[in-house]
């Protein structure tokens, strides 16, 4: 009986504690995703709530206008930490102007790359993405199997896509099979990478502005032995540069912006692939003899001291804060950069610094680069249906209203600025700190004015004419990468091994850690290599039908 | 597994497997017997059954995953719609001539760590031991496992201040002594033991933790009978501390076996230049390269596969042989 009874309570006893664990175990499985849930519902309620009443205000105001504001989530880039925030003012103003309630992922440009792939692989895709390589390969594959919206015949409809983005960002930004599978966020052509140099050095030790990679060794050779800074050490270095791994691909020579803008100069091919006449075929520039001279000149460069000692372990915001530090004398970079990366810093160490003494140099060699033309694309994925969808271009085409564009570049009336003499006058410290040109980031106009119109001294407006200037010249002979957007399969499979390759070769003959012959022995090998044969003839066949399609 | 004597009270045995004990239960079949246990222990499946759940849900569906190795995987078409292409990526993974690099890369990475580091938390861990418990004891610890919980970015963002050759500390003292400035980070030749060197200092320390443990738990008699027998203090240290924790350095072995092709990506990652990339590109950069930058999901999975079961294989061959030694192994 005794037994009996301890038994019933033993096994109840353990159905009762295992009970309650499962209990507590799946209510706390269950807490913690409903906790998200909540959140997230707690977040869309109160995206919700703002809606209505704004709805409800603007209803009372305008009973023209019933449609339901717009949601969609977004995702693309930004430069700024922390972001700009679901509540930011400017946010909340466009949403109001373009009738939307915008969810946006803002990522760090630093990672933007491998996020964006795993956002593609993981099938979830935002209602508008900024793609900011469209001829990579997972986004090719993946609008090629229809997984974006074709745009193509949709855009006429939209005066502002049409009107406002030039017909060359179409042009260059369109897939193998002609169709545009987004809109490009449109740049100027005219600004592309290229040297600029300071302005002040060059006076001090009394230089010219260098037009030949000849003079251009000089000029760094005298920034590196002259003592440009006057602290009376040899304690600069010339060229603000580094090769990292991430720019094997993607730079020319695949040596990073500030050496590959080097090895452009001896080529005068912007990009790797030079168009042969004589063969009727796009030649790959390293087999080239040019590159040869340039990365003998770059060893000598490298030996001399006139590029960074740690030229491989730096990254691109130390080579800037070479730069910023006054420690060189030469950068490669965009004009536009002049304010919002450097000369505002380096005016804090070198107080006689000028904006005029960031001076862009127009050409070395003749030779110049020519932009693409726009900078990244904003694609819509099929998920997203299609009346959707045309509500999504009418949301980009209304924000490239001047009206509405103005709310990103100089944010609030009262806010960020005060109307001065009939012109803005920008309080530029509080339109960062409200993450204003992040907006920039999904929607882009082109405008000329506004550089000028928010400089905030003469100074900052003489070095701006100058550098327009600047671009102009360039403008008439700057050579257009030819092999951008065009695509060959094998290149695909074996590029990546082969731009490895020869950036580590590059890097190694310039650290003076192989000889000379060995790039050589390279180019020799790589002549008979059958899948570089292969990348050749592909894209050569894809150049042709592409410019045969373009004249006819 | 070895069957250990049971030694539980024989009414305990009859209440598992029933009147008749274990005898009865040879001759069903696995399912038949899985049911009536079942139906016995109610209880403690319910029990288990969280566990086994999570398990199933969290480890083993996902897991279905490494079909995309042999598909030519789209994330638009998805697992269902993506076409099969059997063993075509492990083809093209073992034909790339970069597949022996890689292979010796990540062997020999692993290797020195094994061969350097692996010993180091040991010794370490017995210097403790003969340390008086007391505040300096503790001090020193503390001090030991501070590196641990630094992140491989501060650690890679230190190293590059300290050998970086253009402004690096050690080069400055260096070149003030009259010395060559040294180029060790974008030197092939000392890249691997700059590795290791890294791992010894972020975990050397930390590593001792699990081996102080296995000594607090040695019977203090040991020692007493130890010293009584004229052993001195390397002594007790080599014929009663070492043997003691001998069980624990086998299993920690064999897990670090099995880790054998998987190189801490970060560090690599984050110390990766173009000078040194012949002897720095591991299968976990190649994979992240061409996987992730590359969005060749089938082929980096493919890869990731290949290391899972040689990595699976190790630790079964490291157990079954320190099983013949006599040691317990991991299962």
């Amino acid at each position: 009986m005794k037994n009996i009874r301890s038994n019933f309570i033993h096994t109840t006893g353990y159905s009762a504690l295992a009970a309650l664990l499962a209990i507590t175990i799946v209510l706390a499985g269950c807490s913690s995703t409903s906790g998200g849930n909540a959140q997230e519902g707690n977040q869309a309620a109160a995206g919700e709530a703002v809606n209505n009443s704004k709805n409800a205000s603007e209803g009372a105001a305008n009973e023209a206008k019933p449609e339901e504001p717009l949601e969609l989530s977004i995702m693309t880039v930004t430069p700024s930490t922390p972001p700009a925030a679901d509540d930011n003012v400017i946010k909340r103003a466009i949403e109001q102007a373009t009738n939307s309630k915008m969810t946006i992922q803002w990522v760090s440009n630093n990672i933007y790359d491998d996020k964006l792939n795993i956002t593609l692989a993981s099938g979830e895709i935002p209602d508008l993405i900024m793609i900011n390589d469209p001829f990579g390969s997972t986004f090719r594959t993946m609008a090629s199997q229809g997984a974006f919206w074709d745009i193509t015949d949709y855009v006429k409809d939209y005066p502002n896509l049409t009107g406002g983005i030039p017909d060359k960002a179409w042009e260059s930004s369109k897939m193998a099979d002609g169709r545009n599978y987004g809109i490009p966020r449109p740049r100027s052509v005219k600004e592309d990478s290229f040297f600029i140099i300071r302005k002040d050095w060059l006076d001090k030790l009394g230089l010219q502005q260098p037009t030949t990679t000849e003079e251009l060794y000089q000029v760094m050779k005298a920034f590196v032995e002259q003592d440009p800074d006057g602290n009376g050490q040899k304690d600069t270095t010339a060229l603000a540069s580094y090769v990292s791994p991430s720019d094997a691909s993607n730079s020319i020579g695949g040596l990073g912006p500030a050496l590959g803008a080097i090895e452009a100069s001896f080529t005068g091919v912007n990009g790797n692939w030079k168009w042969d006449e004589q063969q009727q075929k796009l030649v790959y520039t390293a087999l080239l003899p040019e590159v040869r001279h340039s990365l003998e000149y770059l060893t000598n460069a490298y030996k001399e001291g006139l590029l960074p000692e740690d030229l491989l372990s730096l990254k691109l915001s130390q080579a800037r804060d070479l730069f910023k530090g006054n420690k060189a004398g030469i950068i490669v970079d965009k004009t536009g950069t002049m304010k919002l990366i450097y000369a505002s810093d380096l005016k804090k160490v070198v107080p006689t610094f000028k904006f005029t003494d960031f001076y862009p140099l127009t050409k070395i060699n003749g030779y110049s680069p020519k932009g693409i033309g726009f900078n990244g694309l904003l694609a819509i994925p099929k998920s997203v249906p299609e009346e959707k969808l045309k509500r999504i271009l009418g949301l980009v085409d209304t924000w490239m209203n001047k009206e509405v564009n103005d709310l990103q570049l100089y944010g609030l009336e009262g806010v960020h600025y005060k109307v001065e003499n009939g012109k803005k006058v920008v309080d530029s410290d509080k339109l960062k700190q409200d993450n204003g040109s992040d907006f920039n980031q999904i929607v882009n106009v082109l405008r000329d004015d506004t550089l000028l119109d928010k400089a905030e001294s003469q100074e900052e407006i003489d070095a701006i004419l100058y550098a327009k200037k600047v671009e102009d010249e360039r403008d008439a002979t700057s050579i257009p990468n030819i092999s951008a957007g065009l695509y060959s399969p094998s290149a695909d499979l074996a590029g990546p091994d082969l731009d490895k390759r020869i950036q580590d070769l590059k890097a190694k003959i310039i650290l003076g850690r192989e000889p000379l012959s060995a790039w050589d022995d390279f180019v020799a090998k790589l002549g008979s290599d059958a899948n570089l044969a292969k990348i050749s003839q592909e894209l050569t066949e894809a150049y042709l039908t592409r410019e045969g399609a373009a004249t006819q | 597994m070895n069957a250990a004597p049971d030694s539980r009270p024989a009414s305990a045995v009859k209440r598992q497997y029933g009147e008749g004990g274990l005898r009865k239960g040879k001759g069903r079949s696995f399912a038949s017997r899985l049911v009536s246990s079942f139906k016995r222990e109610k209880s403690l499946y319910l029990l288990a059954l969280p566990g086994i759940a999570f398990f199933i849900v969290f480890k083993y569906v996902p897991m279905w995953g490494i079909v995309i190795a042999f598909q030519d995987y789209s994330p638009f078409l998805g697992i269902k719609e993506s076409p099969w292409v059997g063993w075509q990526h492990f083809e093209r993974f073992f034909a790339n001539p970069d597949f022996l690099l890689l292979f010796r890369n990540t062997l020999a990475i692993n290797l020195l760590n094994l061969a350097l580091f692996f010993p180091l938390p040991i010794l370490i861990a017995l210097l403790l031991n003969e340390l008086k418990e007391g505040l300096y004891k503790r001090f020193i610890q503390s001090i030991l496992y501070v590196p641990h919980f630094l992140s491989w970015v501060i650690i890679a963002g230190l190293t590059f201040l300290l050998f970086a050759k253009g402004e690096g500390v050690i080069n400055d003292m260096l070149e003030s002594a009259g010395a060559q400035r040294m180029d060790v980070l974008t030197d092939p030749d000392s890249f691997w033991l700059m590795l290791t060197l890294q791992s010894i200092w972020k975990e050397a320390g930390w590593g001792t933790i699990v081996f102080l443990a296995a000594i607090a738990g040695v019977d203090p008699e040991r020692y007493e009978a130890a010293r009584m027998d004229g052993a001195g203090r390397l002594g007790m240290m080599w014929h009663v501390t070492l043997p003691a924790i001998r069980g624990v350095i086998v299993i920690l072995l064999i897990l670090r076996l099995g880790d054998l092709m998987d190189v801490g990506f970060e560090q690599i990652f984050l110390m990766y230049n173009g000078a040194v990339s012949q002897v720095a590109e591991v299968f976990d950069t190649y994979v992240y390269r061409v996987g992730i930058q590359r969005g060749q999901f089938s082929y980096s999975t493919a890869i990731g596969l290949f290391k899972s079961v040689i990595g699976l294989a190790l630790v079964l061959l490291t157990n079954k042989l320190a099983k013949k030694f006599g040691e317990e192994g991991v299962f």
